[in-house]
């Protein structure tokens, strides 16, 4: 029991960075391209959401290939440490926050930010308007990414090796525990893990319910 | 006073208007026209929230997108009021009061102000409701409000009373013309510029279509009921 709390814990940690982390460039590079009304921001925006999709054993391995002692970033020694599971899932999700958040940035710069002008705001006061109002479907895309990040199992496996104790999260200890044949322990591990999901789309309700 | 000189707009690669060339000045100037004319484009234009893409806004003789202080400056003596409400989250009283807090008011004097202007237009019942709580035509009172609560130079309405009832709509219309400002109101009320008298200009296809006389417009209106 402590280990599946201690696995948990893990996964939660790691996944919730990753979110964090992929928030700082996904968010602003969003904000940026809604202000665009270029092709090139078009073609941009295309390319990230056909990125949605992404397996992600591919990220997985691209991020190995890049990691590993022979690639471009292996003296950074960073593979199978739970740093490269942060890394692989924040680049994982920056597709679904950018192609999510697109949408309402866009719909916020032709209402809020439009109306804050109207109303005599300057620039930097219409920006804190579109925030404010667009703060709760935010933090919405966000959990909405953290809980990809927390269910996925390619990149976890393939950068983060599965280490007991250090980089062994929720789904590549069900992966292992089914590989062995222990059902029970991999149930237990999957019961948490959706209790996890759970909880998250328990907050995405309350944070909709409050909204206004 | 408002100049435009040749002004043209364009979504994408279509024109909504073009090729305008007008003077504001009157107190109250209507713009009218079918739906899909270039009414609130042209509206969004003059008030300073789009920036014309081909052609020259000037105000006192002007041009405010080539100087940011003075575009910043002059969007505080100008407001425009959109065709549907967009309302802020928070309650009625925040929205209302919002464009005073801009200005700088404390959200207290803010308040009291707003509160004023929703006892005058008898709101004062949903000054705590939110958004979602409001019917189509409470929704725009208040966008009203919180627009006539400054005392702007210019204020620019889309349609002002599509959503109101007849005596709300009375009470708006008086308010509208206690502003001392200069009004320009783009509308389908087409008894509204018989009520608060003023420059009828036709639109049409995006273009301008000139000036009718109120003795015009009202033989127009009489033939039409
Ligand atoms: N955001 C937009 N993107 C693309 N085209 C638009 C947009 N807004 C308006 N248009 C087009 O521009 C033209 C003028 O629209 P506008 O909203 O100015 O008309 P209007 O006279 O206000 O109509 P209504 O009486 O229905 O309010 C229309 O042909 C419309 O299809
Ligand atoms: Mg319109």
């Amino acid at each position: 029991m402590e280990e599946i709390l201690e696995i948990t814990l893990r996964s939660i940690i790691v996944s919730l960075s990753a979110t964090l982390l992929s928030a700082t460039w996904s968010i602003p590079i969003t904000l940026f391209l809604s202000r665009q009304k270029t092709r090139t921001a078009n073609i941009i925006m295309s390319f990230f959401n056909s990125l949605v999709g992404i397996p992600t054993v591919i990220v997985g391995l691209f991020l190995y290939m890049i990691l590993s002692s022979s690639g471009p970033l292996g003296f950074l020694r960073i593979l199978y440490t739970p740093h490269a599971i942060i890394i692989g899932q924040s680049l994982l999700i920056t597709p679904w926050i950018v192609s999510l958040s697109y949408e309402v940035f866009v719909k916020a710069r032709n209402t809020y930010w439009e109306l804050a002008l109207a109303l005599g705001a300057d620039y930097f006061s219409a920006n804190m308007v579109m925030l404010r109002e667009t703060l709760p479907d935010l933090l919405v895309i966000l959990l909405i990414a953290f809980s990809r990040a927390v269910g996925e199992l390619g990149v976890a496996l393939l950068v983060g090796g599965n280490i007991r104790g250090y980089t062994r999260v929720l789904t590549t200890t069900i992966a292992l525990a089914v590989s062995k044949g222990e059902f029970e322990f991999a149930l237990a591990l999957g019961a948490m893990l959706v209790f996890v999901l759970f909880m998250i789309a328990l907050t995405i309700r309350l944070i909709k319910a409050y909204k206004e | 006073m408002i100049l435009l000189k040749d002004v043209w707009y364009l979504y994408g690669e279509k024109p909504a208007i073009k090729e305008i060339n007008l003077t504001l000045k009157d107190d109250i100037t209507y713009i009218i026209g079918p739906n899909g004319s270039g009414k609130t484009t042209l509206l969004k234009v003059s008030s300073l929230i789009f920036r014309p893409t081909r052609g020259e806004v000037l105000y006192n003789g002007e041009n405010p997108w080539r100087d940011k202080k003075k575009l910043l400056k002059l969007r505080k003596k100008v407001v425009y009021v959109h065709e549907k409400p967009i309302l802020l989250r928070g309650r009625v009283i925040d929205n209302v009061a919002f464009p005073l807090v801009l200005r700088g008011y404390t959200p207290s004097d803010a308040k009291d102000r707003a509160r004023e202007i929703l006892r005058e237009i008898g709101l004062e019942s949903i000054e705590n409701k939110r958004r979602r709580e409001l019917s189509a035509g409470q929704a725009q009172l208040v966008s009203l409000c919180r627009a006539l609560i400054l005392d702007a130079e210019y204020i620019f309405l889309d349609e002002p009373t599509n959503m109101l009832d007849i005596e709300n709509r009375e009470k708006i219309i008086e308010l509208i013309g206690k502003k001392k400002a200069k009004k320009i109101i783009a509308t389908h009320d087409l008894a509204l510029p018989l009520q608060l008298t003023g420059r009828i200009l036709l639109i049409k296809d995006g273009k301008l279509w000139g000036e009718i006389t109120l003795d015009e417009y009202r033989s127009m209106f009489l033939n039409i009921h």
